[in-house]
């Protein structure tokens, strides 16, 4: 079924700002399926025999069937209506990665919605059967070609349940971003990347050579620096302090690179993650903006997403 | 086509599929010539054996070469492929070979449609009950497992899509009913297919010998209801008059159906009694009605012996209204057939001619003479059994003179020779006697076991008048009838009535007349509904003018207004209530958003939210983390009372951003 030859005519699901859809009648699109049309196709030949032989269990049995794959629309229609999507959070991706976007699918009926399939043409589809008054996190992925913000498409959620006889679908619509990081690029030059800077104030504790004492964990610190048998011990998180004059501390400095742009910001982003995952101290240095080197996961996020929204 | 139906079926669905399939060909296999059934047996059966063997199926040369063998089969078998039987034998060939090529999701759409098929297709053969109740069954059956195939993973209750296809098919009812009312029924079929050879039905034919009656007698079978539209006559009143036998070879008795005249006069002495028969297939072309019947239906002619014929064969169950008169006077006789009613049999022994000599050696008339061959089987030891011993070459002597124990037509038999021998006019009768008052539906049932033969005599000024020797030997026969399913307990032993009736009897017999009213109901409005008791119907609900195409129109409106009551049903359930401390918690989310358009995304649960807020809104953390901790604490904590969820809305109603 080509539900996008309708394009513009369609009446969709949108989200409201808190990202959640609601379904409502109107945006509920259905058809017969295939196997409906075939459906069709029997129930007239069993009409058609049981006027021939005046067969009134015959009459019985058809209009039964008539009576079921009418109501069997009915449920596959009621199976999507006032079903919520919600968004779920979208982990940032790089370039050329797979976008997951995460979407919540709400049920607030004390009745089963099975069979319910979300599906992005070209990329991908998801499925679930939903339990009576309960919620489920499914993803969706895209394939993020460049790096920015990269909006999760339109896409249809439908239903062929109970019967199959019947398609039932919506189009939604969420606000829903992924963050999409530069493709990591080359590596940047050694002599780039890595630069020993002389601390003047002397030693204060953010080394990485001699242990000098320990302090109560702060967000941000690296895990490796946490003292674990504290922990086992149940003295608290505590992080251990090193000294040393020497801290390991670069810059990543958009002009002593060359190249165009996303090439520059391919690197740049390689740097960033080559530095956090060195355990660098690194600062980013953009031509509109400046990060000063510090370390942790948030200051690396911070770079990234300035390297994608550059 | 989504990805999904391409998935292989599991074995449980293979296993299920097979079974279901095979259990709705199952009553065909006896409908089909046995190369078909054998076919499909062993196929079904291979197919068995293949669960979870993927190598044993068949590739597709071979599945084309069973395909070849199984339609050769069905063509040799049926050269003509026109009828019934050839479709059902072509639709069971055709569900064997599917079942062979059956491995993945779609097909189950597929065979669960050849099932609904071939369900319909059992009731051109049969219409009993236990059928329909096997059909709908199968139909439950098989919708579940179209309902599990669609839904992604397989339920967690094994039985869970049998309850939905149950609530489904409920919910189909009302449709189904507006949809069998209303559809405009047609009195001849679209088209005439070759007529195919019927199955034996039983009843009373067109000739009797000693012993045929008492065969029937045996079977609890309904012969046909009868609606009286006033008082039911008496049983001794109740005689059911079918064919009319004037000629004999001494054994056998023949009814004469070519003789075309058409009845004498009938003068009747009280007022007819108004009635319809509802009549089950019978062998014949005899309607049945009280003797004599004098308004018939239009599709039948009463000829000069009074036999009431229908145009056309009784293949199915028809329904048809007469008015009789039970005390009557006939006119004159015709010579022709004044000597067709004297003419005797060979085998007429000189004991017999003795016999009757003797009655007429004293003076009397003709209805002296009845009345002493009357008290003969009265006064002579005669018995009356449905088992009587085995009579020879002249029955009717060996009968009156040495085993002296017969059923009806023995004693119908004998005494129509005898008025013959004294020169009386007589003839034989057949047809029932009797019938059960169903008092929970003011009817009468008569089944085949109240089959009867009795005399007629042609007395001068009278007419034509019945004469029962039965009554002579046996009056309770006429006051009560034999129940047969007490008969087959006595075999050879003389018939004993319905005397006893224990309390246990009594509710038993209750029971079967509850069961036999509903059964009846269920002839005369469902397997009955014809074009005529649809207009009869239409003029009770008082939609008299409905009829064609507006009835049509009547069934789509009907069938609609169903639907669209269905339709609020269901979407009446859509609306759930939330959990009352959920709904005040998002009524303080719409504040917020209301008053500071912070939206809540839906991701975020209650303390992320509040957090957000309060960092946008650092004046407003006391009252926010107020309402939020008191709001975990309700919903998930242990704080839940009345009062609190109180205090929770008096916060949310007076947060004021």
């Amino acid at each position: 079924m080509n539900f996008h030859a309708l394009a513009p005519l369609r009446r969709m699901a949108r989200g409201n700002s808190g990202g959640r859809a609601q379904i409502t009648p109107r945006c509920i699109y259905i058809l017969p399926t295939g196997y409906g049309l075939l459906f069709g196709i029997l129930l007239m030949l069993m009409l058609t025999g049981s006027i021939n032989y005046a067969n009134n269990l015959g009459f019985m049995l058809t209009f039964l069937l008539v009576g079921l794959g009418l109501v069997g629309m009915l449920h596959t229609w009621r199976n999507l209506l006032g079903l919520e999507v919600g968004s779920g959070r979208v982990a940032p991706v790089f370039a050329g990665d797979e976008a997951c976007f995460g979407i919540h699918l709400i049920n607030q009926r004390r009745s089963a919605r099975s069979g319910l399939q979300m599906h992005i043409p070209h990329h991908s589809m998801a499925s679930i059967d939903l339990n009576p008054v309960s919620s489920e996190l499914l993803t969706l992925s895209v394939a993020s070609s460049k790096r920015g913000k990269l909006p999760l498409p339109r896409f249809t959620l439908s239903t062929r349940y109970p019967l199959g006889l019947f398609v039932a679908w919506v189009y939604v619509e969420l606000d829903s971003e992924c963050l999409v990081y530069p493709k990591p690029g080359e590596r940047m030059p050694e002599r780039l990347l890595t630069r020993y800077d002389q601390s003047k104030s002397g030693d204060r504790g953010v080394g990485a050579d001699d242990f000098v004492g320990l302090r109560h964990y702060r967000p941000g610190d690296s895990p490796r620096h946490i003292n674990w048998r504290a922990v086992a011990r149940e003295q608290g998180l505590q992080t251990k302090l090193f000294g040393g004059d020497r801290t390991e501390r670069c810059w990543l400095d958009w002009n002593a690179l060359q190249g165009d742009k996303e090439q520059r910001l391919s690197q740049l982003c390689r740097g960033v993650l080559e530095a956090s995952g060195a355990e660098l101290e690194f600062g980013l240095k953009l031509p509109d903006r400046e990060f000063t080197p510090a370390r942790g996961q948030q200051h690396r996020a911070d770079c990234l997403a300035a390297l994608a929204l550059y | 086509m989504a990805p999904a139906a391409r998935m292989p079926l599991s074995r449980v669905q293979q296993y299920t599929l097979l079974a279901l399939l095979t259990l709705t060909a199952l009553p065909h296999l006896l409908n089909v010539e046995i190369r078909v059934s054998l076919l499909f047996l062993l196929l079904a059966g291979y197919r068995f054996v293949a669960v979870g063997r993927g190598r044993l199926l068949p590739g597709k040369l071979i599945l084309f070469l069973i395909t070849m063998g199984a339609l050769g089969n069905v063509l040799l078998l049926y050269p003509i492929l026109f009828g019934k039987d050839a479709g059902v034998a072509l639709l069971v060939s055709m569900l064997a070979l599917k079942l062979m090529e059956m491995r993945v999701k779609r097909d189950v759409h597929i065979l669960v449609f050849i099932g609904y098929f071939m369900l319909i297709t059992q009731f051109l053969y049969r219409e009993d009950t236990w059928l329909v109740v096997y059909a709908l069954m199968m139909v439950i059956a098989l919708t579940a497992t179209l309902i599990e195939s669609n839904r992604i993973h397989p339920s967690a209750h094994p039985l869970g899509a049998l309850k939905v296809s149950l609530w489904m098919l409920a919910q189909s009812l009302p449709l189904m009913i507006m949809l069998f009312i209303f559809f405009p029924r047609f009195s001849s079929p679209l088209w005439n297919l070759v007529e195919q050879k019927h199955s034996a039905v039983t009843g009373v034919t067109g000739n009797i010998s000693p012993g045929s009656i008492s065969r029937l007698s045996r079977s609890s079978a309904v012969a046909f209801r009868v609606d009286f539209t006033q008082q039911i006559p008496p049983p001794s009143q109740r005689y059911w008059r079918g064919p009319v036998f004037s000629s004999s070879d001494g054994k056998n008795w023949e009814a004469d159906e070519a003789d075309e005249l058409p009845a004498g006069v009938i003068k009747g002495l009280n007022p007819p009694i108004i009635y319809s028969v509802t009549l089950e297939p019978t062998p014949g072309r005899w309607l049945y009605a009280l003797e004599l019947p004098v308004e018939i239906p239009a599709d039948a002619q009463l000829r000069s012996d009074y036999q009431l014929l229908r145009n056309t064969p009784i293949r199915r169950r028809i329904r048809y209204d007469v008015s009789s008169v039970t005390d009557y006077q006939t006119g004159t006789l015709s010579e022709e057939v004044r000597t067709k009613s004297l003419l005797l049999p060979p085998g007429i022994s000189p004991r017999m001619l003795d016999l009757v000599d003797s009655w007429q050696q004293r003076n009397g008339s003709d209805s002296d003479v009845v009345l002493r061959a009357l008290d003969y089987f009265r006064e002579q030891p005669f018995f009356y059994t449905l088992y009587p011993p085995p009579l020879g070459e002249s029955p009717a002597d060996q009968f009156l003179f040495e085993t002296r124990r017969g059923f009806c037509e023995h004693y119908a038999t004998s005494f129509t020779l005898l008025m013959r021998i004294a020169g009386i006019p007589a003839r034989m009768v057949g047809g029932y006697q009797g019938g059960q008052v169903n008092p929970l539906g003011n009817y009468l049932i008569v089944r085949q076991s109240d089959a009867h033969a009795w005399s007629e005599v042609w007395l001068q000024g009278r007419g034509w008048q019945r004469v029962d020797p039965t009554v002579a030997v046996a009056p309770e026969r006429i006051e009560q009838a034999i129940d047969p399913t007490l008969i087959n307990d006595v075999i050879g032993a003389p018939v004993l009535f319905n005397l006893e009736e224990g309390t246990l009897y009594s509710v038993l017999k209750k029971l079967r007349w509850g069961v036999d009213a509903l059964n009846a109901s269920w002839h005369r409005w469902v397997l009955g509904y014809s074009k005529e008791r649809q207009l009869y119907l239409m003029q009770l609900l008082h939609l008299g003018a409905l009829h064609g195409q507006k009835l049509a129109f009547a069934m789509i409106a009907a069938t609609g207004l169903s639907l669209l009551l269905l339709t609020l049903t269901l979407l009446y359930r859509v609306r759930s209530k939330p959990d009352p401390v959920y709904s005040t918690y998002l009524d303080f989310c719409r504040r917020v958003q209301r008053f500071r358009g912070v939206v809540r995304m839906a991701h975020e649960g209650p303390l992320d939210f509040a957090e957000r807020v309060t960092s946008k809104f650092p004046e407003l953390h006391a009252s926010v983390a107020a309402i939020t901790g008191l709001y975990i604490a309700i919903r998930y904590g242990r704080q839940d009372s009345k009062s609190n969820r109180r205090r929770l809305k008096r916060m949310i109603r007076s947060f004021h951003g």
